[in-house]
């Protein structure tokens, strides 16, 4: 999509007049700098009082949380909620189921996406921009939508309850929005490079997947970070089709505890704590990459 | 982008180049693409596009949804009963609505002032960035509980700061079981958790707006607001018009927001669409009114996409 090419902005062009009214706003400026500083400081502190707030209730004693103000921090810090918090909620179950279902679908999804887009992007057949149309369509739509159906489906399959179960549709409605991506950043290289190969005696299996993919290492790399993240977190597809409860991910397995031990509110918030804890690391260690898949999906889809 | 500078059809033009590049051309064609595009195109259909339809389809029947349980055709009879007949449908339907306007308002504002306030250099910018971003990576379903243990009645943030500050009426609020605010309460964690993501899309759009027409403009003497209004929004403009049909795509599909914090209540006063046709087929084995309120969602989403895909497919074509 042409969103790169921007018009400049209708702007007369100036005559230089050098520094001289920079020079005189400059300690209006720094006024002006200091109070967006501390209103930013304000608007952060606010944002972080939910985290905050779960954070101090995850380490108090129950006594605590019924007699102290909420906000005030925990004293005497009562760890034994996380270990109760993984006692009574099959967190490592579910954190296992989560990341097995992870470690395939993502790489998985992603090769197979951008084996479609290498097709629509590097090859030429016809129909393909209406092609790559009606796959990104699927991105767009609510997966609510197919759910009910693709409940049916799946137990057609007799795959209910199983990773391979859950694997396969989270790879079918990741193509859409992946494809679309690695469409969009394939079409960025120059089809030079595809001749000189070819030149050669390069084939279509060499030229995506010793010129294109490595090419393309970044993108991959920030499509995986945020694959990995939505993998982790997604909740209705999962709801749907996993019904026992040693198959579940752990969505399922926060919002089973929360209605099973309502008002352990301690353990509860200890327990969210933990399932967040993977995403938050990875989001922590390769936090440039978030940035770049915005980035790549905003200006390059 | 546009960037390939190979005609679609090499043929039409002439030179030796254009058929070095037309001998090349044959061995590609579709069939040496299917290889590389079946395992998408296989999954696509059987898991996302088959479904779709089936869901149309079986929005013509009654079904308990139950296999070997006997499908009967009715027509648009369960079309004719969630518009007559089902009050929580058109409660979701407004509900759907009103998100996706305050969605539109609200946090893409926020996000816009955000970006714009972080992209200039400031102490701790990259830390204020990663903060407002966080709520983004966070498991929809562990947010609403996070807010939900907020809005508790006796022990949350409203609680506790009635009794602060002694205000009685504050600690009276019943965040998530007041008929008429319960939606707005959850509203706000969404407001939370996609603000920064917003912020993101804007700073990222921000890096295309030139440093010299803002200079350009300073020297005008046009004020702060002028340069944002003339030089800096006109440059936003494409990046606005992603992060607009992205908040509309995901205020749709919001889902497990509502689950988490009400499952749609109090008195069904926060259904939406997605989760009352989820209800409708796995909750009350009611498949072709499940499926009918789908297709209604369905219909909704093409409505306000296609548009879109044409627009942005003409944009292409034309630079």
């Amino acid at each position: 999509m042409s969103l790169s090419t921007v018009p400049p902005a209708a702007v007369p062009a100036a005559a230089p007049k050098p520094r001289r009214k920079a020079r005189f706003g400059s300690g209006k400026h720094d006024y002006v700098r200091a109070g967006l500083w501390i209103a930013l400081l304000f608007a952060v502190f606010i944002w972080t009082i939910p985290l905050i707030f779960m954070i101090f209730t995850s380490l108090k004693s129950e006594a605590d949380i019924f007699g102290t103000p909420a906000f005030v921090p925990p004293w005497n810090p009562e760890w034994g909620n996380y270990v109760s918090a993984l006692d009574r909620g099959n967190l490592l179950n579910a954190g296992a189921n989560s990341l097995i279902i992870a470690v395939f679908k993502v790489p998985i999804g992603l090769l197979i996406s951008a084996a479609a887009a290498f097709a629509l992007a590097r090859l030429k057949f016809r129909r393909q921009r209406l092609l790559m149309g009606v796959i990104a369509m699927g991105a767009m739509v609510p997966i609510q939508v197919a759910i009910a159906p693709l409940f049916q489906v799946i137990m057609g399959l007799n795959l209910l309850s199983t990773h391979v179960g859950v694997i396969l549709p989270y790879i079918a409605f990741g193509l859409p929005y992946q494809t679309f991506i690695m469409y969009g950043f394939f079409r960025a290289i120059p089809v030079e490079i595809d001749e000189s190969a070819r030149m050669d005696g390069a084939g279509n299996w060499r030229l995506f997947l010793q010129i294109i993919l490595p090419l393309s290492l970044p993108a991959l790399a920030a499509l995986f970070i945020l694959d990995f993240v939505a993998t982790w977190n997604e909740y209705s597809i999962a709801l749907a089709l996993l019904q026992s409860q040693d198959s579940w991910t752990i969505p399922l397995a926060i919002q089973g505890f929360q209605s099973q031990f309502t008002s352990s509110y301690g353990p509860l918030n200890a327990f969210t704590i933990m399932s967040v804890f993977p995403v938050l690391i990875v989001y922590l260690m390769f936090q440039r990459y978030f940035v770049e898949g915005a980035f790549a999906g905003a200006v390059k889809g | 982008m546009s960037t390939s500078t190979a005609p679609p059809r090499p043929r039409s033009t002439s030179g030796s180049r254009a058929q070095r590049r037309a001998a090349k051309v044959s061995k590609t064609g579709f069939i040496a693409a299917l290889p590389f595009l079946a395992p998408a195109l296989a999954a696509y259909l059987v898991f996302v596009v088959g479904p779709m339809i089936e869901s149309v389809r079986i929005s013509f029947f009654e079904w308990s949804g139950f296999q070997g349980a006997p499908q009967e055709f009715v027509g648009f009879k369960n079309y004719v009963r969630i518009f007559t007949q089902d009050p929580v449908f058109w409660t979701a339907l407004s509900n759907t609505i009103i998100w996706v306007l305050l969605s539109l308002v609200i946090p893409v504002a926020l996000g816009l002032t955000l970006a714009v306030a972080l992209n200039r250099p400031l102490f701790g910018r990259n830390a204020f960035r990663s903060l407002f971003y966080i709520p983004g990576v966070l498991a929809p379903i562990a947010i609403a509980n996070m807010w939900r243990w907020m809005y508790n009645p006796n022990f949350g943030v409203g609680a506790t700061l009635a009794e602060l500050f002694n205000l009685p009426w504050l600690g009276e609020i019943q965040w998530l079981g007041d008929q008429r605010l319960a939606l707005y309460s959850i509203f706000a964690a969404f407001v939370w958790q996609i603000a920064g993501t917003n912020m993101v899309l804007f700073l990222a759009g921000l890096q295309s707006v030139v440093p010299e027409h803002i200079e350009a403009a300073k020297l005008d003497g046009a004020s702060g607001w002028q340069i944002f209004r003339n030089v800096t929004f006109p440059a936003l403009r494409p990046i606005t018009v992603i992060v607009v049909v992205l908040t509309i795509i995901n205020s749709i599909k919001v889902f497990d927001l509502i689950v988490g914090m009400t499952g749609g209540g109090p008195a069904q006063k926060t259904q939406v669409l997605a989760l009352w046709s989820f209800t409708q087929s796995f909750g009350n084995n009611e498949y072709g009114m499940g499926n009918a309120i789908a297709t209604v969602l369905l219909i909704i989403t093409l409505i306000i996409v296609v548009p879109y895909m044409v627009w942005t497919a003409r944009q292409e074509k034309n630079s």
